[in-house]
């Protein structure tokens, strides 16, 4: 793949952080299709943006063989949406605590612990085969 | 992202518009920040007033220039942060990490 392909309401992008961009211009079309308030449409943008570049990066580990699948539900009043690459896997519990006093002026290692703080929910569903994190919020 | 500069009072002030999420809109802020840095100048400071929103990519950007510019006898300070970026710096308590201002102004006048 070498370049996005949208189908109806799900979106799938190369392992490149070019297209961050052209991820968030289809997330928050949809969500503002969904009459999502601006604060949350901020929040779900924030966090996708944050499981889609470590789906690529860690997940995908960049490789432009590799895809990142975004696709967006609106279910019960609440937005849903999963991320899903094409990696080998990590565990969760591996992710170091961010606020733990050592960690707190690291560059990087938050993404997870943002995306758990602006949502209210998230699953991760790793396997050898790939991971997919499902979230959701409230509209 | 778009990103403006100049400076005041010695000062430089860095001005993103628009989202932080990562990319290269996020390598033009750590670029622009780190040829300001080569240039000798210490005293910088952030102003938010425009930016949307910023991920933890943006929150990286900005802990790589307050450390960097800390370890070389400088600082890094924020100006005109808005309440979503308040928020996000509060959960991951870098509150706690960096000096905010309400304006550049007040920004310029506390490196005094």
């Amino acid at each position: 793949m070498d370049k996005p392909v949208i189908t109806g309401n799900t979106m799938i992008v190369p392992s490149d952080q070019e297209y961050l961009a052209d991820i968030d211009a289809f997330l928050e079309a949809t969500l503002r299709g969904y009459d999502a308030d601006e604060s949350v449409v901020a929040d779900i943008a924030i966090s996708v943006s944050e499981l889609v570049i470590n789906a690529m990066l860690h997940g995908n580990k960049s490789s432009p063989d590799k895809s990142v699948t975004v696709t967006i539900n609106k279910v019960n009043g609440s937005i849903r949406i999963t991320v899903s690459d094409e990696g080998s896997g990590f565990d969760p519990e591996s992710i170091e605590d961010p606020l733990a006093q050592e960690n707190l002026l690291k560059e990087v290692g938050r993404g997870v612990f943002v995306v758990r703080s602006l949502m209210d929910e998230m699953d991760i569903k790793s396997t050898p085969h790939g991971t997919t994190v499902t979230i959701s919020k409230a509209i | 992202m778009k990103l403006s500069d100049h400076e005041k009072d010695g000062i430089v002030v860095l001005e993103p518009k628009g989202k932080i999420m990562g990319g290269p809109d996020a390598s033009l802020l750590h670029d622009k920040l780190y040829e300001f840095i080569g240039q000798g100048k210490k005293k910088v400071i952030i102003d938010l007033s425009k930016v949307d929103w910023m991920n933890s990519t943006g929150l990286g950007i900005l802990i790589s220039g307050y450390t960097t510019l800390r370890n070389n006898e400088g600082e890094l300070k924020l100006a005109n942060v808005t309440e979503k970026i308040q928020s996000l710096l509060t959960i991951t308590k870098l509150i706690m990490v960096f000096e905010a201002h309400d304006s550049v102004d007040a920004a310029v006048k506390s490196f005094k």
